[in-house]
């Protein structure tokens, strides 16, 4: 197919571009693409070999320069902060292994597990904007806790069963609710004994007493 | 041993094989644009360790298996390996220590230090998805039994790449559509299954003008869904693409049966007796013949795996087929003489 503008070159690019509200579509050369477009072809897309990296560098490039754009439209004092916000995120480097977010852009790939977290906010931004979500909901490596689990872990029975209790009565399970109230008192019935056949936490078994009275 | 791509399918008018790859990173390395050589060293030998150590487990899942230390093969050697996808490009042309475990039948490799750390790569032939995942999920709990894996709560396994993020996961299948890339239907179909995050391109060639006829349809979308609705995603559009080439192949030979039964003849005519030829038109003959044997317009006493051909064809398989070094001119011939030699003689219909 033709350009759709020049008419003289293969068009290689199909730009969809919604303005107002209005869906405008068109067939394009990388020439006539880069002229009358945001799109701008870089030099990795010229090159035959190109990586999914390069093209995700690319992207990103396009939808800040896209985001920068449209900042110039807006008022000057906006732009002002929008550029500032843009070398912010420039100058945002991994701790850990020194990878900045720059060069993120440039390779299209992190320098280790960190930089994840280092560069969350851009990078959950990018990565919603690629698959539509940044939340994993599939397989975990075998064994794995996570660490709401780590924190569930952690807690005592009696702290398990609390929380239980608070989510039956929100869902107006009482039933429920009562069955787990009588098993946490007999959690603590239990703790307070024993407590005093060692006689460890004595004062805290009083504070307990005293709490309960 | 048979090799994977050497047994036939059900849907092999359409489909050619199935691929699953999962990415994986390890926690205690930098990832590959800051690895070290050192680094790269240690990584290749501690995961080959590993799988030496218990090798009776691992054999258990895939069958007896080697280790080549890619960067000790030759450049033919390497070569070979990526025309037959067991490595990437990518890994092949790598200046870092790497390495690559494959199986004997070539259906699961193993590659060190591409992109991510490890990439766990499962193939068959057919329609398979669902067989292979279980295959390399496997493969997968028993390296991270001993070797922790880069993985975040809500992200999933952290990947070199944001593109990979998630399950790390990159279903295939590799499909022949003659009919729909006759029809100049391909630019259309892969328009509309990109908008359900799925992605078709030629594998040989370049661009939508593949040679052959030969695309690779992958998920695009890595985290959000499970494993096994980005297969059952994957699978629903591979299904609706294959009516739609099967009903395009129903009408071309409706309307112009004449025109392709003289194709199919004349590709294998020549393929049966040049006496040089380039891969492009080599490929494209093959291409041509499978068109014919899927239609039924020619037959022999036994269907020759179009798939092995294309690959064996190659120009560094080739060249280890004849088992030196050789020239262009000099595999032109060599091609000729080994496809005049492979085609079966026609039976009458």
């Amino acid at each position: 197919m033709l350009c759709n503008r020049c008419k003289k070159r293969d068009a290689k690019i199909y730009y969809t571009e919604v303005v107002n509200g209005e869906m405008k579509e068109q067939h394009l050369c990388e020439e006539c693409a880069a002229e009358c477009t945001r799109f701008h072809m870089s030099s990795t897309f010229v090159n035959k070999n190109v990586s999914v990296g390069d093209i995700l560098a690319s992207i990103l490039g396009n939808y800040r320069g896209a985001s920068n754009s449209k900042a110039n439209e807006k008022a000057d004092k906006k732009a002002d902060t929008q550029g500032e916000e843009e070398k912010k995120d420039d100058a945002l480097r991994c701790e850990h292994c020194g990878m900045t977010y720059e060069q993120f852009l440039q390779q299209g790939m992190v320098g280790c597990a960190k930089c994840y977290e280092y560069f969350n906010k851009v990078l959950s931004r990018s990565i919603k904007s690629l698959h539509g979500t940044d939340v994993h909901v599939g397989k975990q490596p075998k064994g794995y806790v996570s660490w709401m689990s780590k924190i569930v872990n952690e807690l005592s029975e009696i702290e398990k069963k609390s929380i239980l209790l608070q989510e039956a009565i929100e869902k107006e399970e009482f039933e429920e609710a009562a069955k787990l109230r009588d098993e946490i008192r007999r959690l603590k019935e239990r703790e307070r004994n024993t407590t005093k056949k060692t006689g460890i936490g004595k004062e805290e078994s009083n504070r307990e007493e005293i709490n309960n009275a | 041993m048979p090799k994977w791509y050497e047994e036939q399918s059900k849907q092999s008018d359409v489909v050619i094989s199935s691929r699953i790859r999962l990415a994986r990173n390890f926690a205690k390395y930098p990832f590959s644009p800051k690895l070290t050589l050192e680094q790269a060293e240690l990584l290749c030998e501690e995961i080959h360790n590993h799988l030496e150590e218990k090798k009776t487990k691992l054999e258990e899942i895939v069958g007896k298996y080697y280790y080549y230390n890619v960067i000790k093969a030759s450049e033919i050697e390497k070569e070979a390996l990526v025309e037959r996808h067991i490595i990437t490009k990518k890994l092949a042309q790598k200046k870092q220590p790497t390495g690559v475990i494959m199986t004997e039948d070539e259906s699961v490799s193993l590659m060190l230090n591409e992109e991510d750390h490890i990439r766990i790569q499962a193939i068959s032939s057919g329609m398979n998805l669902l067989p292979l995942l279980e295959k390399a999920n496997a493969i997968d709990d028993f390296i991270s039994e001993s070797l922790q894996y880069a993985f975040d709560d809500k992200l999933g396994y952290l990947t070199s790449s944001p593109t990979n993020i998630g399950t790390g996961l990159r279903a295939s299948i590799m499909v022949y559509l003659p009919a729909l890339g006759i029809s100049g239907k391909m630019d259309k179909l892969i328009d509309e299954v990109s908008q359900q995050d799925v992605s078709i391109r030629g594998v040989y060639g370049e661009g939508n003008k593949s040679l052959a006829y030969i695309y690779q349809i992958s998920n695009c979308k890595t985290i959000g869904m499970s494993e096994c609705d980005i297969i059952q995603n994957l699978i629903t559009i591979v299904d609706q693409i294959i009516k739609q080439e099967r009903n395009r192949r129903e009408y071309l030979l409706d309307s112009n049966f004449d025109k392709y039964e003289d194709q199919v003849y004349r590709s294998y005519g020549v393929l049966r007796y040049a006496k040089q030829i380039s891969t492009a038109d080599a490929m494209t003959l093959l291409a041509q013949i499978k068109f014919g044997y899927d239609s039924k317009i020619i037959a022999s006493e036994e269907t020759p795996s179009f798939y092995k051909l294309m690959m064996a064809i190659q120009p560094a398989n080739l060249q280890k087929i004849l088992g030196k070094n050789a020239g262009v001119k000099e595999r032109e011939r060599a091609r000729a003489k080994f496809l005049n030699e492979s085609l079966p003689e026609l039976i009458h219909l």
